[in-house]
């Protein structure tokens, strides 16, 4: 792209500044990107030489929830995931409290509750929407309320721990893989790009590794 | 902008294998006026909007303004990718919008002031030159609000 200054960082995709509720840490990210602002000559590209502070004893060990449990053999979808959403609703209500009110649920027309309801008859059926929208926005949705569940208790959170837990250990995980291998095993390319939309290659890989474990060293793909 | 080293593979390899050319020759304009002189603008391709704001369809090229006295918790994201992680957003907005961070610098005086509105992209699934018409506004909408500068927050 060759933008003319850059601050190449070295945190997570997603976290550009850094470290969530850490003001002094992000003012840092920002004015030594800003002192890229009256150099002689560019274009610029300028490594950030700090790793995002870590405090070990403020570190949450797990989400409150343990999804180890999650499913006994032969439950529906819509057993699994109505007593998994149920389990996190009280920690999603603290965190509505603890963030003032602030959520990023709401994209969808609908509630996460009936969402989940909608999505479970779908997996349980074994079809897939036709709705691609209301699918993407009830998947975001729902997910959102995970994770402000899953993070409700204060403390730093390690960002590759809560995918894992959500993608690998919790129900609702699952449930979005299993509509990502339904929209993916289809002929067709845009059913293809759709399962892109729905899951992240790094969690479609890690499930598959799991998964060969169990199956003797064959994956399902 | 995250080092390729800190992308998960799958992530590093997506990327690498686009193989883009050049975007066009470098720009380059001198800052002529010390930093606390200067009016900073946001610019970020997370795919944030107020909630009354339509979202963000799969592939997007258009851009939504954001009031910079606007309460920005109330910002959410429709961000089509699920290749980066959004629960850090979820605690705290200016870890990808740092809007605070830069009122903060306003009124200390390190830089000169803050724009009065922001500008959201959602950086997925368009080659750059499907932005072309949507920049060529922001650049005028930002020479409009007086702006010397922006910071870019991409995810």
């Amino acid at each position: 792209m060759q933008p003319p200054r850059a601050l190449w960082v070295p945190f997570p995709l997603g976290r550009p500044l850094g470290k969530p509720a850490d003001p002094a840490f992000q003012t840092k990210v920002i004015l030594a990107a800003l002192e890229l602002l009256h150099r002689e000559q560019g274009p610029v590209l300028e490594d950030f030489p700090h790793d995002a502070p870590t405090n070990m004893e403020t570190q949450a060990t797990a989400c409150p929830v343990s999804f180890a449990a999650r499913a006994a053999a032969g439950d529906s979808w819509q057993a699994r995931l109505s007593s998994e959403f149920a389990t996190l609703q009280p920690w999603y209500e603290l965190s509505l409290r603890r963030r003032d009110g602030r959520t990023l649920v709401g994209l969808a027309d609908k509630a996460p509750r009936d969402n989940v309801d909608a999505l479970a008859t779908l997996l349980d059926e074994n079809k897939t929407p036709s709705d691609i929208t209301w699918l993407k926005n009830a998947v975001e949705d729902i997910k959102a309320f995970y994770f402000e569940a899953m993070t409700a208790q204060p403390g730093d959170y390690d960002s590759d721990a809560l995918q894992h837990q959500f993608w690998q250990e919790s129900s609702l995980g699952a449930a979005i893989l299993a509509f990502h291998d339904l929209f993916n095993d289809a002929q067709q390319a845009q059913m293809k790009l759709i399962a892109r939309l729905l899951a992240p290659r790094e969690a479609v890989a890690d499930r598959d590794k799991q998964q060969a474990k169990f199956t003797g060293g064959h994956s399902n793909d | 902008m995250v080092r390729l080293s800190e992308l998960p593979e799958y992530e590093r390899e997506h990327l690498l294998a686009k193989n883009m050319p050049p975007l066009g020759p470098a720009v380059w304009t001198e800052a002529k006026s010390p930093l606390s002189a200067l009016r900073i603008a946001l610019i970020t391709t997370a795919g944030l909007h107020y909630r009354d704001a339509p979202a963000f369809a799969f592939a997007d090229s258009t851009f939504r303004p954001i009031d910079g006295d606007e309460d920005p918790d109330q910002l959410v994201m429709s961000h089509s990718s699920v290749n980066f992680d959004k629960s850090g957003f979820t605690e705290d907005v200016n870890l990808v919008f740092p809007i605070q961070r830069f009122k903060e610098l306003a009124t200390k005086g390190t830089i000169g002031s803050v724009a009065s509105v922001h500008y959201s992209f959602m950086g997925a699934g368009l080659l750059p030159e499907s932005y072309e018409d949507s920049a060529g506004q922001v650049a005028g909408l930002l020479k409009q609000d007086q702006v010397d500068a922006v910071f870019l927050t991409p995810v």
